[in-house]
């Protein structure tokens, strides 16, 4: 672990460059008029105001989940492409099953219980995305991308379907959860301690990753079963149940991740256009690349991506009238900046080659 | 699986490479024929698949708003008949000269972002960007046509002068968006996967920025820029359908020709294969990796810039704010043909008519139009699975012709060349390796 550590200590200090370049240069770009100086005061209150930092957190979480399960599919050593895709479907499933459950008006079980079942689903999508690329030996790439466009017309057509329409009707969403006296400090309190079960959710299925990659039996598995599967075929253990494993945790987590927007944030399914995913499947990719396949640094990443969202808004109701498409375009320049200051990322060294075992 | 498949691609994935240098001409042709089968595979489980989902939707939507097709006692009523569903697509394509012009406008606009995307594949690159590269070449051929127009006579001969100065923004704009994800990837090893998919977002911002903000059409609360003049826009032809010109299509068959005859014909194109194919073999044989990744990025991208262009010119009259996903479907398109610029023609047509019949389903059937997006991605993933045809051949003992022709390797040589089809599907489309 101290191995791996410093570099990506080094790709964040780079990522966090890149970021204040182009936000730099964004700002630059949208207030000609105004010195940089005055901005800087604005965002400065922006980023210590616990709302912002709510909200933040709040949108990080798709982001954040879909990263954490292409690390396991990637390190396993299947690149799973199709994760936007599968946020898509949970995102669609969380609400038709929610809504069926509760007849239009679902009560706070309900909801979870809609959770659960896309969480279900988009496990068994991955499942089909595994047997694909582990049984039938598709191109890895080709069949992710295939998922994604699936996604992205089944669940517009579903949707039609049922309500006659690309969108859903609003429903409720999760009750945010406080914990009392905790909840009572300055700050802190409303962040942590007054969120969204996702938040806590999320901030659980991050500690337990890195727990579980770093410490466990089943992460070192994982590790050998991208980097160097032969060897772990010589120890008796099956490399592809392994590849399994790692995809249906990607499909498990990004279950959490879309149905955690739709249900734990939005309370309604729209699917027009790229849909109400809009590209954060992607983003979560690259929040894991210059994370370095490590947890805490694609949280760190997706966090970093999704303050730039929730700037956009901010810096609206702020008052400042700047063109919205060209504030939203933020995220994807910064992406396309940070790839380009982190550059190539060491991937797993047999990740997207299908492995057979010699003796099976 | 059987142990005899499992020695098998262990051998192929050994020796592919050196096998693939000795018979590349061999290999090429051999995999034409077996790509189609491929192909046509692909198709034909899409649309059993499809039918699943029509009986499906159908069940979901029971209590049906007009009479069920068919019903299950206990179990509910199918209000789709999925071959009627089938059938009003193809006549919604073909069905009246009318329906076969909006049909061949779409296979029009298909076949260059299709022939964009096969570029960029040949050479090894991911271009998912395509869609972003013809919006703004679109932008760009809009804007140019309008700035141009007075500087130019009116009549048959200004207005081809302007149709060519659009096509050629076009092409400049899209060529240079193209080249930004190709120089990243050649310069700081970003992985053009995730690039020209993010470029994809900012090239749609900053277009309708650009639109809204400075190039607005003041005579209308729409986000579009002025019209270009009518002179400069193609001439409907044939069909008597308003936004399709034949001479159109007649230039994105002979540019997929020029294409074909580019790859095969010519030293660029020899390199340009050589680096996707085998990226050491061409910088050993003295090609400038680093440059050829940015000039195919740039071929790619001003490919995509002309569909955008055609689609001023032909189609919409102006920029305007939610152009069609022709980008993606290009991807599609690519990857039916298998990267061959001649089979981009028959899978444009194939995806031009899923897209005119859509409509038709929609209409007449009430069947969601998207049935078709479903289908879109079926075929894309059947097509990335050729050892799923090969282990059902196998499994119906179809014996070796069969079992060889499904999985791609040319029935000259049945023993070695069994699995040459996957291994050298995951050759083409590397996009694993370089992160």
């Amino acid at each position: 672990m101290s191995v791996g550590r410093l570099p990506t200590g080094r790709r964040l200090l780079v990522a966090l460059g890149g970021l204040a370049v182009a936000a730099l240069l964004a700002v630059e770009l949208l207030f000609p008029a105004n010195p940089i100086t005055d901005i800087a005061v604005v965002l400065a209150t922006i980023v210590v105001d616990a709302n912002y930092v709510s909200s933040v957190l709040r949108l990080t979480v798709p982001i954040a989940f879909a990263a954490l399960g292409g690390i396991f599919a990637e390190k396993s050593g299947v690149i799973n492409i199709g994760l936007e895709g599968l946020l898509i479907i949970s995102a669609f499933t969380s609400l038709a099953a929610a809504a069926a459950l509760g007849g239009g008006d679902p009560n706070q079980t309900q909801l979870w219980l809609g959770f659960g079942i896309a969480v279900l689903v988009s496990t068994l999508f991955a499942l089909l995305f595994a047997i694909v690329c582990i049984e039938f030996k598709a191109d890895q790439i080709i069949a992710g991308l295939a998922v994604w466009l699936i996604a992205l017309g089944l669940a517009p057509f579903a949707s039609k379907v049922i309500w006659g329409q690309v969108n859903s009707p609003t429903i409720g969403t999760f009750d945010d959860w406080t914990v009392p006296l905790l909840a009572e400090i300055p700050f802190v309190g409303p962040v942590l301690f007054d969120a969204s079960p996702m938040v806590y959710l999320l901030l659980v299925a991050v500690a337990a990753s890195w727990y579980v990659l770093n410490r466990t039996a089943f992460g070192r598995w994982i590790e050998a079963s991208g980097e160097n599967p032969k060897a772990l075929d010589t120890v008796g253990v099956d490399v592809r149940k392994v590849r399994y494993a790692g995809v249906l945790l990607s499909g498990f987590l990004s279950g959490i991740g879309g149905a955690g927007l739709a249900i734990g944030r939005v309370g309604q399914f729209i699917g027009g256009g790229t849909t109400m995913i809009n590209g954060r499947g992607w983003i979560g990719i690259t929040a894991y690349l210059f994370g370095n396949y490590n947890p805490v640094g694609a949280f760190g990443g997706s966090f970093l991506f999704a303050s730039l969202d929730a700037l956009q808004f901010r810096l609206q109701q702020v008052g400042y009238n700047v063109p919205s498409d060209l504030i939203g375009i933020i995220p994807y320049v910064t992406v396309v900046v940070v790839l380009a200051f982190v550059g190539r990322t060491r991937i797993p060294s047999a990740a997207g080659e299908h492995y057979e075992s010699g003796e099976e | 699986m059987s142990g005899d498949d499992a020695e098998d691609s262990v051998d192929g994935g050994g020796d592919s490479g050196g096998r693939f240098g000795r018979t590349l001409g061999r290999l090429v042709d051999a995999s034409a024929v077996e790509r189609i089968l491929i192909s046509l595979a692909a198709l034909v489980l899409s649309v059993v698949v499809g039918t699943l989902v029509i009986l499906v939707s159908g069940l979901v939507l029971s209590p049906c708003p007009s009479t069920p097709f068919a019903s299950i006692p206990g179990v509910g009523a199918f209000c789709y008949d999925p071959i009627e569903v089938y059938r009003v697509l193809v006549v919604g394509a073909f069905g009246s000269t009318y329906n076969l012009g909006i049909t061949l406008k779409e296979t029009t606009l298909l076949v260059f972002t299709g022939l964009s995307v096969a570029v960029a594949f040949r050479a090894g690159l991911f271009n998912i960007g395509t869609q972003g590269q013809l919006v703004l070449g679109a932008l760009g051929t809009g804007l140019g046509v309008v700035w141009a127009a007075p500087f130019v006579p009116a009549g048959l001969v200004g207005g081809v002068v302007l149709a060519a100065f659009g096509l050629l923004a076009g092409a400049l704009v899209g060529g240079v968006w193209g080249a930004i994800p190709g120089a990243l990837k050649a310069y700081a090893d970003a992985n053009e996967v995730i690039t020209t998919i993010m470029l994809n977002f900012v090239a749609t911002g900053l277009a309708l920025t650009l639109v809204s903000e400075v190039f607005k059409d003041p005579e209308t609360q729409n986000i579009q820029t002025r019209a270009v003049p009518e002179h400069a826009e193609f001439p409907p032809s044939l069909l008597g359908v308003q936004d399709f010109s034949i001479f159109v299509l007649i230039g994105g068959i002979a540019l997929a020709v020029g294409v074909y005859w580019m790859l095969r014909g010519t030293t660029f194109g020899y390199d340009l294969r050589t680096s996707g194919e085998q990226p050491d073999a061409a910088e050993y044989g003295g090609v400038d990796a680093k440059r050829m990744t940015v000039t195919s990025m740039a071929l790619s991208g001003a490919i995509a810039g002309i569909g955008g262009a055609v689609y001023v010119l032909m189609v919409a009259g102006y920029w305007q704010e939610g152009i069609p996903s022709l980008g993606f479907d290009g991807i599609t398109v690519s990857i039916l043909a298998g990267n061959n610029p001649i089979g981009v023609l028959p899978a444009s047509l194939l995806f031009g008519a899923l897209k005119g019949g859509s409509l038709a389903i929609e209409f007449e059937l009430a069947v969601p139009q998207e049935l078709v997006g479903i289908l879109r991605g079926l075929v894309i993933l059947f097509v990335a699975m050729p050892e799923f045809f090969r282990m059902i051949g196998i499994r119906y003992d179809y014996g070796d012709d069969a079992t060889v022709a499904a999985d791609g390797a040319g029935p000259e040589d049945p023993g070695t060349d069994r699995d040459s089809g996957p291994t050298d599907a995951s050759d083409d489309d590397e996009g694993g390796e370089d992160r």
